[in-house]
């Protein structure tokens, strides 16, 4: 029997070399896909009746490092929320613009005081007076616009926070499918690797959303938990529950009603705070940016247009008391109750902007003359100069206490949103770096192509060895035939 | 896990990585280099804009003064012209009346009074004139004549001195004219209300309250309309009286010298500070602009070496990845 047995032996050799090559050549295919998990085929002595017959194929290794992969999955998650932030600060940043930028709120604030100082000088002159309405209309502009993209900001993070949730809930629900066709093909003795690489990149899809911790279960399944706590997937997918409005105004808020909550299994969920359960992944920080940072900034341009419509209030003696100053409220005079997206409404009176109907000579005899006066009063125009560089105690928001001229205020507000990108860029690249330093460990576990040629000399070797004990023992055999 | 092998997407992201960061880095130092400024201000900063905003705020108020001072210095220069060709007139004039009134000549006293009535349009012309566009002692009624013209002048003084007879009664009458609120306040003066205080500097005011109803000018129309008058039949047929009114009126502009020597000297003083403020004011130009430069600016030699660093960089990164591909097994087994 012992030649017979040598035979089988060498065959189950053979058949072991070919299996370890394909494997190899799978390998090596998938030597630049991410998420694949290098492949290894498993060998052991195979016995009968306590002798060696020949070597036994007992399963195929999927190499996964689960606590590296699960570092990474939270530091992708933090990066992502990190710098959305950095982002939205840096947008903002860019929208109110850099001292000396054209197109900068100061440089828009300075150049309304060089035309009231340039129109002082000569206050019959049209251009000059023309050049003061232009430039206080470009300014008022300006602050509507930085408000109106803060808005845009806040409607882009409420479409993204829709179109992730929607992204989560495919990809948690087809992680469910996943693990019962895993536990399918393991129960039936079948290798279910490649439903794993599947698996996994789902996960990271939803990874890059929220962090997660994903715990394995029996037979191959896995359950995905939020780092803050809420189950995702375990056996049963749990759904998130979120509906994105079109458009975006300062006075919509989740308090108001006007914007949607977050819901999972139906039930509303915190998304900020100790108690969020969806902290550190881009949802939060869409979330923040929805609620809190896109309020509070809203809430500084504000104050910044009330503190333009307050300077400007009062000066005009051919105005009855009350009436709208230089500055109004949509053409209307301000009242403090209406301060909320005021930056928005901010508008140059239409009694002295050539582009509403009005006349520039109102800007030098007064917003509510009847008719011209002398041509060359400057008294108003140095008034209205003055009123730009007056310092005065903004009466909303969150400034430091002090006294500010305009440009100074304008300042103090790029300067709160200047430290908070610093800031969030500075934990941005952290975050970052520590995410791709996870990330190149977790590549450096994927497929060596010169490992696996090594594999290959190997298994070549092995092969050749195995066909000659073939030969051999064919010869043998042929010399006993031969007898 | 032991290392027994090194992935090959881990060597490829490393190089994409650093390939990455080196060309951000060059991109940043090539603009910072080609600019002279620092691409992200904010960091420079610190985060706080206050100084450069207060800066860029105050430059932009230099350059509007730069204007105010310009059209101001314009304007006084104008103003002073006019005075110094009127003081001029009137000292040139002043002995002739006297001159013609000591003689008693009749003729010789129409001779100075036919003079003196055409130096006063040229007088009243002059106070009438602007400069670009603009009335120089009309005040804020920068578009109209300061001064009525010589006609109506010289007509209200006629209704003025009717039945006067007397050199000291025309005199008087006519003096009085100029100095009464309801006479050449009223009927003479044609202008506005006297221009506002120009802004020449921050904080720093220039008065240019020079009007045509200043005692430098109205003196001074006062002797020039006495004479004149004489021209046009003041007290005719009585010669020593007429004699007697061009010595009045030769006397009252040599005393009015006083009030327009007064005015040039305020004119002069307003002048001196708009000249003092426009210096001041560049030379705090060039300060803040080069504390800007201080704030902004990158240090070229600094800019250049990094630059230069990083390109080094690059292509050492470029041979290393050109090296570390062609370094695979796979080339090796034949």
């Amino acid at each position: 029997m012992s030649i017979s047995g040598a035979f089988s032996n060498a065959l189950s050799g053979l058949t072991a070399a070919s299996r370890s090559a394909e494997m190899v050549s799978n390998n090596i295919a998938n030597a630049l896909t991410e998420g694949y998990g290098r492949r290894e085929l498993q060998l052991g002595a195979h016995s009968l009746g306590g002798t060696g017959h020949g070597v036994a194929v007992t399963g195929v290794s999927r190499s996964a490092d689960l606590a590296l992969l699960s570092d990474r999955r939270v530091a992708q998650a933090g990066s992502g929320d990190r710098q959305a932030l950095a982002r939205f600060h840096a947008n903002l940043e860019k929208t109110i613009g850099i001292p000396g930028g054209e197109g900068s709120l100061s440089s828009r604030a300075a150049a309304l005081e060089t035309a009231l100082i340039e129109a002082a000088s000569r206050p019959e002159s049209d251009a000059r007076l023309s050049n003061v309405a232009g430039a206080a209309r470009a300014l008022a502009n300006q602050i509507g616009h930085a408000a109106k993209s803060v808005q845009d900001a806040r409607a882009m993070a409420d479409h993204q926070i829709g179109a992730d949730v929607e992204k989560i809930n495919a990809a948690m629900a087809r992680v469910v499918e996943m693990n019962v066709a895993i536990r399918g093909h393991l129960s039936s003795g079948r290798d279910a690797s490649a439903l794993m690489d599947q698996r996994q990149q789902l996960v990271d899809q939803i990874a890059s959303v929220v962090p997660l911790r994903e715990v394995q279960r029996d037979n191959g399944q896995i359950a995905l938990f939020t780092t803050g706590g809420a189950v995702l997937v375990d056996g049963k997918a749990a759904e998130f529950g979120f509906t994105s409005v079109g458009m975006i105004d300062a006075d919509m808020t989740v308090g108001s009603g006007g914007l949607s909550g977050l819901k999972l299994n139906g039930l509303p969920i915190a998304t900020s705070g100790a108690y969020s359960t969806i902290a550190g992944g881009s949802l939060a920080a869409n979330f923040a940016i929805r609620d809190d940072l896109g309020v509070v900034a809203q809430a500084k341009l504000d104050a910044v247009a009330r503190d333009l419509v307050e300077r400007f209030a009062g000066l005009d003696p051919s105005l009855a008391p009350g009436a709208a100053g230089l500055f109004t409220d949509a053409g209307a005079a301000f009242l403090p109750a209406n301060e909320t997206c005021l930056a928005q409404r901010l508008a140059l009176n239409p009694a002295a902007d050539p582009v509403q109907g009005g006349a520039v000579w109102k800007l030098r005899d007064g917003l509510g003359a009847a008719v011209p006066g002398a041509a060359g009063n400057a008294s108003l125009l140095n008034k209205f100069q003055q009123a730009m560089t007056t310092t005065r105690q903004p009466a909303s928001g969150s400034f430091l206490p002090g006294l500010r001229s305009f440009s100074g205020l304008t300042a103090d507000l790029l300067s709160s949103v200047g430290a908070a990108r610093l800031t969030a860029e500075t934990e941005a690249s952290f975050s970052t770096a520590k995410f791709e330093g996870l990330k190149v460990q977790e590549l450096q576990s994927g497929v060596d192509t010169d490992r696996e040629m090594q594999d290959l000399l190997q298994i070549e070797k092995a092969y050749a060895a195995n066909a000659k004990v073939i030969q051999t023992v064919d010869e043998m055999l042929d010399l006993l035939m031969g007898i | 896990m032991s290392m027994i092998s090194l992935g090959d997407l881990a060597q490829n992201f490393m190089l994409r990585r650093q390939n990455t960061d080196l060309k951000t880095d060059l991109q940043r130092l090539s603009t910072e280099l080609a600019t002279g400024h620092v691409v992200d201000t904010g960091k420079q900063v610190s985060g706080d804009f206050s100084p450069l905003a207060g800066l860029d705020a105050s430059l932009a108020r230099l350059q509007g003064f730069k204007a105010t001072t310009t059209e101001a210095a314009l304007l006084t220069g104008g103003m002073q012209t006019v005075l110094g060709h009127v003081e001029r007139m009137a000292t040139g004039l002043a002995p002739l009346l006297l001159a013609a009134s000591s003689t008693g000549n009749a003729a010789q006293v129409a001779i100075a009074a036919g003079e003196a009535q055409q130096k006063l349009a040229t007088a009243v012309g002059l106070y009438n004139s602007d400069i670009s566009g603009r009335a120089l002692f009309a005040g804020q009624a920068i578009d109209a004549n300061a001064v009525v013209d010589v006609e109506t002048l010289l007509s209200a003084l006629d209704t003025e001195i009717a039945g006067a007879t007397t050199a000291n009664g025309v005199a008087s009458r006519v003096s009085a004219w100029f100095d009464a609120p309801t006479g050449y306040a009223a009927l003479g003066y044609q202008g506005g209300a006297a221009l506002a205080p120009a802004s020449v500097a921050p904080g720093e005011t220039a008065g240019l309250a020079f009007t045509a109803d200043d005692p430098g000018i109205r003196d001074t129309l006062k002797g020039l309309a006495m004479a004149a008058l004489l021209a046009r039949g003041a007290l005719v047929g009585d010669t020593t009286a007429r004699a007697d009114l061009a010595r009045h009126a030769g006397e009252n502009l040599v005393a009015s010298q006083s009030s327009r020597a007064d005015m040039a000297a305020r004119l002069g003083n307003v002048q001196g500070q708009i000249e003092a403020a426009s210096t001041r004011n560049s030379a705090e130009t060039a300060a803040l602009q080069i504390a800007r430069n201080g704030i902004t600016a990158a240090d070229p030699y600094e800019t250049a070496s990094r630059l230069e660093a990083t390109r080094q960089q690059i292509e050492t990164l470029y041979t290393l990845t050109a090296r570390i591909s062609r370094l695979s097994l796979v080339d090796f087994l034949r």
